[in-house]
């Protein structure tokens, strides 16, 4: 099987250390371009991430997560990326789901695909996490318009034109929704896919705390303005 | 009396530090004016309170303090809100300073990686190279896009 060149990997990192370095590896054994961004961490996840072959880019400062992602789309749109995948740095995702979704991009069937939790349900989901992310779905306007399940997945496949087009202004958690928001007002074929996510002790450790969402919520209520 | 000779006293102090701090030219005129206004009211209002609460049951409001903790309220609001919003304009700027740098370092050392291996490769037959190499480095990083990245699927 040729490697998929077309495609870059863009992994948000911030203080990952423990894990990075094999998820890096477990990437590139499908897709060899892999763009790790490091959001200024404070433990040695630069130096796992300059020991694997993926391209480091590292910002001075922290600036949060939704910085990180648009970082990593700006530098694998220069290096001439067809599609890009987002991927979360702490080993959650199943990288037979990304292959399968920029497998689907790259056959032209659609040019956004989202992973969704809620679609495959072989893997138990926290019962308190499943009602927030459901009630996030269900209260955003976006996501009801797309008729999507899961509000704050971290894969996705986008072809290059929809990333020309998006920018993430949202520098924390917010950018999710915010990504949501811009698709949902946009005319590109946008497919959810079933994917499933790796509840480990280390991920869970690592999620984001629900109470975030009021912050989400604030963030985006005020941008709109 | 005593509260109204500090309340004064402050202001004008307030009026003489905003005056002296004038090289500040990123203050508007229309916002120096503004404010000195702001605080000849104010002295105005701590001299003769009643004014005040005449004004305020004008507008149907019981007493002068009262009206004026409102429109402390509203503008306070607003100070917040702008402040806000300017702190966000702010952490973009930021952002996209960091950004930049973030990306140039990142292509900078990928293309000295490229060019050490590139130079080692050619050492022997070529000592010359060292100089023309030298020379790329400096060239734009928008066009070192390399022969690897373009696709190669199916």
């Amino acid at each position: 099987m040729v490697a998929d060149t077309g495609t870059w990997v863009v992994v948000p990192v911030y203080n990952e250390e423990t894990v990075i370095a094999d998820v890096v590896t477990e990437i590139r054994t499908r897709f060899p371009n892999v763009v790790c961004v490091d959001d200024g961490s404070r433990d040695a996840s630069a130096e796992r991430i300059a020991g694997t072959r993926a391209h480091l880019v590292r910002h001075p400062i922290n600036l949060g997560q939704g910085a990180s992602l648009q970082t990593g789309i700006d530098y694998a749109l220069r290096q001439g990326a067809k599609r890009i995948v987002t991927f979360d740095a702490d080993g959650q995702h199943d990288i037979d789901d990304a292959e399968r979704m920029a497998a689907i991009v790259r056959d032209g069937e659609a040019d956004v695909v989202l992973g969704s939790r809620f679609l495959a349900s072989t893997e138990p989901i926290p019962l308190l996490k499943r009602i927030v992310l459901r009630t996030v779905a269900t209260l955003s306007p976006a996501s009801r318009k797309l008729k999507l399940t899961d509000a704050h997945n971290g894969l996705r496949v986008l072809s290059r034109p929809v990333v020309e087009e998006l920018r993430i202004s949202m520098n924390g958690m917010a950018h999710a929704s915010e990504i949501v928001a811009a698709l949902a007002s946009s005319s590109w074929r946008i497919r959810e896919e079933p994917v499933t996510i790796r509840y480990t002790e280390y991920s869970r450790s690592k999620g984001q705390s629900l109470f975030n969402g009021v912050n989400i919520l604030f963030d985006l209520s005020v941008r709109q303005r | 009396m005593i509260v109204q000779i500090v309340l004064v006293a402050a202001a004008l102090a307030a009026l003489v530090y905003f005056v002296r701090s004038g090289q500040n030219v990123g203050i508007r005129a229309s916002k120096r004016l503004a404010f000195g206004l702001f605080v000849l009211l104010n002295i105005y209002a701590v001299l003769r309170p009643e004014d005040v609460t005449a004004l305020a049951r004008m507008v149907g409001v019981g007493r002068g303090t009262d009206l004026i903790v409102y429109l402390l309220v509203v503008a306070f609001v607003f100070g917040m809100l702008n402040t806000y919003l300017r702190d966000r304009e702010i952490s973009q700027h930021l952002t996209n300073l960091a950004r930049q740098i973030a990306i140039r370092d990142a292509e900078l050392a990928r293309r000295e990686e490229e060019l050490t291996a590139m130079l080692r490769r050619h050492e022997a037959p070529d000592a010359g190279s060292a100089e023309t190499a030298e020379t790329t480095v400096g060239a734009s990083p928008n066009g070192s896009r390399s022969a690897r990245d373009h696709e190669t699927t199916s």
